[in-house]
């Protein structure tokens, strides 16, 4: 596009970036509401065949990311392409945005819906660019507007345009691919995606980092989203909603992913969510939002004896010593302080890890274990000491999400 | 070899391969067009696809003098028939390669396509016939060779026709190997030109498959 522009005369430079720049300029789409009324699937066969949904309802708010997990066979594959009618539902409706999917032409009602698919399902005969633009160009868009949109998008996903609008397909990792297949989902700006499991075949750490973008495309663009997986832990961590799906196409629970944890509907869902439930809800609890056990500090610059007449009368062994931020520098042991003279940042003899306000109490305690020490420093958004969480702290907040 | 018989005949050949040519090209074209039609009605309703498949094959194991000679009763000697069995020869090797290249299309490709609102006519002419062109290639290089190959006999009905053909089958009766040589050389550099004209054509047509592993090494 680039070498295009280099050529083209100067005032069609001008058509060319105020084109892009009104693409760029255009707010996103934000979410619809998508309701499931008694919709059942049934195939042929008189018994149940696999994927088949029974009597399932879910009510949907806009901008809301629902998951769908469950089993295979539970029929959460099925219930999503029953929303852009890849599969026709024998009975039951479905709405989005209060209008019935079934009285919209199929073709139209894909091209406004976004579709991601696990094996990705790129076009390999066409460049990444235009992969991306391929539901603009079924919508007949002018060509310039496409590009501007697809390198827009390939941008948002963390694709360089040079580097990969005018690759094919094989030529991209899995994890590449698979954000190409989110820009190319996007690209028409549908107000809802459907999702089947599209994080599901890159590895572990590709796998977190694309959940982690996701999650910060989907703070910016505030789609609806159906999602389905069969990896609980993923629905617990995206999920807004998450509807667990047992064999026979039924739903076994509609609820937030800390009600589903602490209030399991049924034994399948308890057994589904896993036996470390306690765990789980800790990956849902941010470090800001439990109150941590007062700190012993002294300050650099504090008179030294001060300092350890005031830790024996409390009968403490340690403190902690911060700058006059009130950042954290270290442990002093208490019995080391000099008699004459003021603290120094050179006293402190060792550090814990530091809890951010953002870091989730199963990262706190996954780094409490990872240090073996027994207590960590938790700061608040300026890096300021706002206290200390201990291994016994942690046990305490498991035991009472238990007991709930 | 009798050099000064070559030299005498070299616009007889000229014309020859000319019309080795065309009779090929007219089966070859004519033959695709139908065949693409069967094929894709095949893959579509998969209950067509063992019938198609039965019916082209019982053609091509026809013996080809019977063909032409049942054709001549019919037909008389004409081009048609030249061309009808020459067609229906190609049938069987472009219905296989055409049907198997939709059939090597991956499903999760062919079910984003829909799950992003194509219809099925724009799925089939954006998506899965670029997708089948290598394999479709390689039953027009089958076909190609096989109908050059072909048209030498077409000898057997006259003088009108036999392209290259013409030669062998004279220089056979005459006992005159310089003339069976004169057909039987040209004929044979044809198939490989028109093969290897085919592999081009591929490679134009299709940019992806060419840039694999070595770009991602890049």
């Amino acid at each position: 596009m680039v070498a295009r522009a280099d050529r083209a005369p100067r005032h069609m430079q001008g058509t060319g970036e105020s084109e892009s720049a009104r693409v760029r300029a255009m707010s996103p789409t934000s979410g619809v509401t998508v309701q499931f009324e008694h919709v059942t699937k049934r195939y042929d066969r008189s018994e149940k065949g696999p994927g088949a949904v029974n009597d399932l309802s879910l009510d949907i708010p806009a901008g809301k990311i629902c998951i769908l997990v469950g089993p295979s066979g539970c029929g959460k594959t099925t219930s999503l392409k029953m929303v852009n009618r890849l599969i026709e539902p024998t009975a039951g409706r479905i709405l989005i945005d209060g209008k019935d999917a079934a009285q919209e032409d199929p073709i139209a009602l894909r091209r406004r819906i976004g579709y991601v698919i696990q094996q990705v399902g790129l076009f390999p005969h066409l460049t990444i660019g235009d992969n991306v633009s391929v539901v603009p160009r079924l919508l007949g868009w002018d060509r310039k507007k496409q590009v501007a949109r697809s390198n827009e998008l390939l941008e948002l996903v963390g694709l360089s345009v040079d580097r990969y609008a005018k690759r094919y397909p094989s030529q991209l990792s899995g994890g590449e691919r698979q954000r190409v297949g989110v820009a190319r989902a996007l690209a028409a700006d549908p107000p809802l995606m459907l999702m089947d499991e599209p994080f599901g075949a890159v590895d572990p750490i590709v796998r977190e980092r694309l959940q982690n973008e996701f999650l910060r495309l989907q703070g910016e663009l505030a789609k609806t989203i159906l999602f389905v997986t069969h990896d609980i832990d993923e629905a617990i961590k995206l999920g807004d909603l998450v509807a667990v799906m047992q064999v026979g196409g039924t739903l076994a629970q509609f609820a937030t992913p800390a009600e589903m944890l602490s209030n399991p509907a049924s034994d399948f869902v308890a057994r589904f969510v896993g036996t470390d439930r306690g765990l789980k809800r800790l990956s849902l609890t941010k470090v800001s939002e439990v109150k941590p056990r007062p700190a012993f500090t002294a300050r650099v610059g504090d008179d030294g004896a001060d300092v350890r007449k005031r830790a024996q009368a409390e009968g403490i062994r340690y403190a902690l010593l911060v700058d006059t931020a009130e950042h954290p520098v270290g442990w002093i042991p208490v019995r080391r302080i000099p008699d004459q003279g003021r603290l120094t940042e050179g006293l402190a003899e060792s550090m814990s890890p530091i809890f951010e306000p953002a870091n989730t109490l199963k990262d706190a305690l996954g780094r409490l274990l990872g240090a073996g020490v027994e207590q960590g420093i938790v700061v608040d958004e300026s890096g300021r000491v706002r206290g200390l969480l201990t291994f016994a702290d942690f046990g305490e907040l498991l035991r009472t999400e238990d007991a709930s | 070899m009798d050099t000064a018989w070559v030299l005498d005949h070299l616009d007889d050949l000229a014309s020859r391969l000319l019309q080795h040519i065309v009779l090929a090209s007219i089966a070859l074209a004519v033959g695709f067009v139908i065949s693409l039609g069967l094929a894709i009605l095949a893959v579509r309703r998969r209950r067509t696809y063992g019938p198609i498949v039965v019916i082209s094959d019982i053609l091509y194991v026809i013996p080809s003098l019977a063909i032409f000679a049942v054709f001549v009763s019919i037909t008389g000697i004409t081009l048609l028939t030249v061309e009808i069995p020459l067609v229906l020869y190609t049938l069987l090797i472009y219905v296989r390669n055409i049907a198997a290249g939709f059939d090597a299309i991956p499903t999760d490709v062919l079910e984003a396509a829909d799950g992003m609102g194509f219809t099925r006519w724009r799925r089939l002419r954006s998506i899965e016939l670029p997708l089948a062109v290598p394999l479709i290639v390689a039953g027009l290089r089958l076909a190609s060779v096989s109908t050059i190959g072909l048209v030498t006999i077409t000898a057997v009905l006259g003088d009108t026709f036999g392209g290259l053909g013409h030669f062998i089958l004279e220089g056979y009766s005459r006992s005159f190997p310089t003339e069976i040589y004169f057909g039987a050389i040209p004929s044979i550099l044809l198939a490989i030109v028109a093969d290897v004209t085919f592999v081009r054509i591929q490679r134009r047509a299709t940019p992806w498959s060419r840039t694999s592993a070595l770009g991602r090494l890049a």
